[in-house]
């Protein structure tokens, strides 16, 4: 398996990734352990490595969804808000109600999370269908609305989520204080999206639409019913990713996520998407986020000035698309002289 | 390709290993990871400087190395925060010295810090909640009266007002503008327009402040319970000192020509450099020294005024800010 991944479409990112590693792991010195007093790396240890997945699950889950829109040809600028307005009206919910206790607790957020997440998708799926406006207006004007609810609702309060919650997101599956619980989202969320981007017919209707999407209405698919479906599923995990997110440091506002609506598009196009559409992957998703939070720790790490941050992310995805880009034409080049 | 990917791999166990060895002298060194609200607000800028300056101050005193590891976000954000404190206790720093921007989203994070032994203190903003050992900062209640008190004097004691309040989610705020509200149910002739957002930067909160005039031609007063907005020029010709009598909290260089003009004839200023050099003070002696520390470390707030504006702006210089007039310094 991790050689077919090798040789796959996302190999070069993988190596760019696994190269800032190894640069991270030569250069981030150490410091003794507080109990044993063994030198630990400062990068490549199991709390750094966790920490960073975990900072990388919230923008991974969004950005599978978000991924699935753009290879639709469509744009989905909400999905901060959607996230900010998820974990908003369940922290008001489980607070109004006082709470269920223990397991469902975490059912109940659950549900209500990906359930507002799913509604408020399917908002924007039918009025870009039915309003025939193009997405970035519809998403834009849901972007403002979702997250203006969230703040009236919430009167700009921080409410915070019942402890069960944060104790199951924060198992520690028996350490000290590691939580993989948003890693292994993260992992299934991006085997679902790829399973279903690459083995369903669903999929491939999805990456036919985007690739032609005039073709695809000869062929007799029903653009309108994908396309609605398509934002359906990225709200669907920007609930996901609320509730990881929300569960994870217990409470809810309508300011989280502010801005991640433009991480979460980096990541996939950085992770190989195009934004004509056609083209992407959930794997790639991964990937681009996994990239983005890498070079935001390793800056920390490194000990740059983290005044540079924004300049480096924003290279990063300018270097990371133009060699894509390249990549692209020379293997089409190479294909044509081949042909 | 297959075989580039294992060489790959054994120089990430390589880089393991000499990372390993790389000696640290921890016994002797006490990092502070410092994460303020936000690294493009100056006052956070002038705790770093006066962090920096109680590090060099007590290293030499107390013969060890203390190093201040500035980790403050861009723009404020509590999720980010909290990352930033499990990044930095990842990092093995020995204590972290935070001003929250959101409570409910760090108590989780410190809580966690604390139990892996690194010690968390806050400043300007606490997490009353979590398992911090200490706070530095302004009763922010009793700040804002303060304020609303001040404005009420000006005002003698009626007509409309309107209250600025930069972000509604940070605790230390909401504090002020309910300590304002309190203090203005006692003047009875005063009625309080409102209370005002808007996003924490200087162009959002000034405009703001016109907006809401123009909205409200009959208003007399304003109690800022946040400086951003005199910390443009704008409001210099927007306002009419005449008209408006304007009381902010803070009293950064840029605050001070709207004294001298009588807009803002006293500003309410937190001596922001003592958030990090009393606050490195606190966490030596709790660290370094074993000593017990209070809970609460009540800052005290200074009245800035036409009077003792010079003196002011000699401390602003000496605190490390570089725009103080340089008419009043001479």
């Amino acid at each position: 398996m991790l050689r077919s991944l090798i040789k796959s479409q996302q190999a070069g990112l993988l190596w760019i990734i696994l190269l800032l590693g190894a640069i991270l792991s030569l250069f981030a010195g150490s410091h003794p352990d507080r109990i044993t007093g063994v030198p630990v790396n400062n990068f490549l240890n199991p709390y750094t490595l966790m920490q960073t997945a975990t900072d990388a699950s919230f923008f991974v889950i969004m950005a599978v969804g978000a991924m699935i829109v753009i290879i639709s040809g469509g744009i989905d600028l909400s999905v901060g808000s959607v996230y900010a307005l998820s974990g908003v009206i369940t922290a008001l919910v489980l607070r109004a109600t006082g709470g269920f206790g223990g397991t469902p607790d975490v059912l109940v957020s659950g549900a209500l999370c990906v359930g507002i997440g799913l509604t408020c998708g399917l908002i924007n799926g039918v009025m870009v269908v039915g309003l025939r406006v193009h997405p970035f207006i519809v998403t834009l004007g849901t972007m403002w609305v979702f997250r203006g609810i969230a703040f009236v609702a919430s009167k700009a309060e921080s409410v915070l989520l019942p402890r069960s919650l944060t104790d199951t997101v924060k198992w520690t599956a028996g350490s000290d204080a590691l939580y993989p619980i948003p890693m292994l989202v993260m992992l299934a969320v991006t085997g679902v999206g790829a399973v279903y981007l690459a083995r369903t017919v669903m999929g491939r209707h999805i990456f036919a639409v985007g690739g032609n999407v005039e073709a695809s209405r000869y062929a007799g698919l029903h653009i309108d019913r994908i396309l609605i479906g398509v934002y359906a599923v990225s709200g669907l995990t920007a609930g996901m990713a609320a509730f990881i997110g929300s569960s994870y440091y217990g409470s809810a506002s309508c300011a989280d996520a502010t801005g991640y609506e433009l991480y979460v598009i980096a990541s996939a196009v950085v992770g190989g998407a195009s934004l004509r559409g056609g083209r992407g992957s959930a794997i790639g998703a991964m990937l681009g986020a996994t990239l983005i939070v890498l070079i935001r720790q390793s800056i920390r790490t490194l000990h740059f000035d983290q005044n540079y941050e924004w300049i480096l992310i924003g290279c990063a995805i300018v270097v990371a698309v133009v060699l894509d880009q390249t990549k692209q034409r020379l293997t089409e080049r190479l294909k044509s002289e081949a042909g | 390709m297959w075989r580039r990917f294992v060489w790959l791999c054994a120089v990430l166990c390589f880089g393991a290993s000499c990372g390993g060895e790389t000696p640290t002298p921890q016994d002797n060194r006490l990092t502070i990871a410092m994460i303020a609200k936000s690294s493009v607000n100056p006052v956070f800028l002038s705790a770093r400087t006066g962090a920096e300056a109680a590090a060099k101050e007590l290293s030499t005193q107390h013969g060890i190395e203390i190093v201040i590891d500035w980790r403050t976000p861009p723009t404020e954000d509590g999720q980010v925060q909290a990352q930033r404190i499990a990044q930095a206790v990842n990092d093995g720093v020995d204590a972290v010295l935070i001003s929250c921007s959101d409570a409910a989203k760090v108590t989780g994070a410190i809580d966690d810090a604390v139990a892996r032994g690194v010690p968390v203190i806050t400043f300007d903003s606490d997490a009353a909640d979590s398992k911090r050992f200490a706070y530095y900062g302004v009763d922010d209640i009793k700040m804002g009266r303060a304020v609303m008190a001040e404005l009420a004097a000006l005002m003698g004691g009626k007509g409309k007002v309107a209250i600025l309040a930069g972000n509604q989610n940070a605790p230390n705020l909401r504090k002020r503008v309910e300590g304002a509200m309190l203090e203005a149910q006692q003047h009875p002739d005063m009625t309080v327009a409102g209370t005002f957002y808007h996003v924490e930067t200087p162009q959002d909160a000034a405009a703001e402040v016109v907006r809401v005039n123009n909205a409200y031609p009959d208003l007399g007063g304003w109690a800022m319970v946040g400086g951003w907005a005199l910390f443009t020029q704008t409001l210099l010709t927007d306002l009419n000192s005449e008209k408006i009598k304007v009381v902010s909290v803070d009293g950064l260089p840029p605050e001070l020509a709207y004294i001298e003009k009588g807009i803002a004839p006293v500003l309410w200023a937190q001596p922001t450099y003592l958030w990090g050099y009393e606050s490195v003070r606190l966490i030596v002696d709790k660290v370094h020294l074993k000593k017990d520390v209070p809970i609460i470390n009540p800052m005290a707030l200074e009245r800035v005024s036409m009077e003792n504006i010079r003196e002011w702006a000699k401390k602003l210089k000496g605190w490390g800010f570089s725009d103080v007039p340089e008419h009043l310094l001479q």
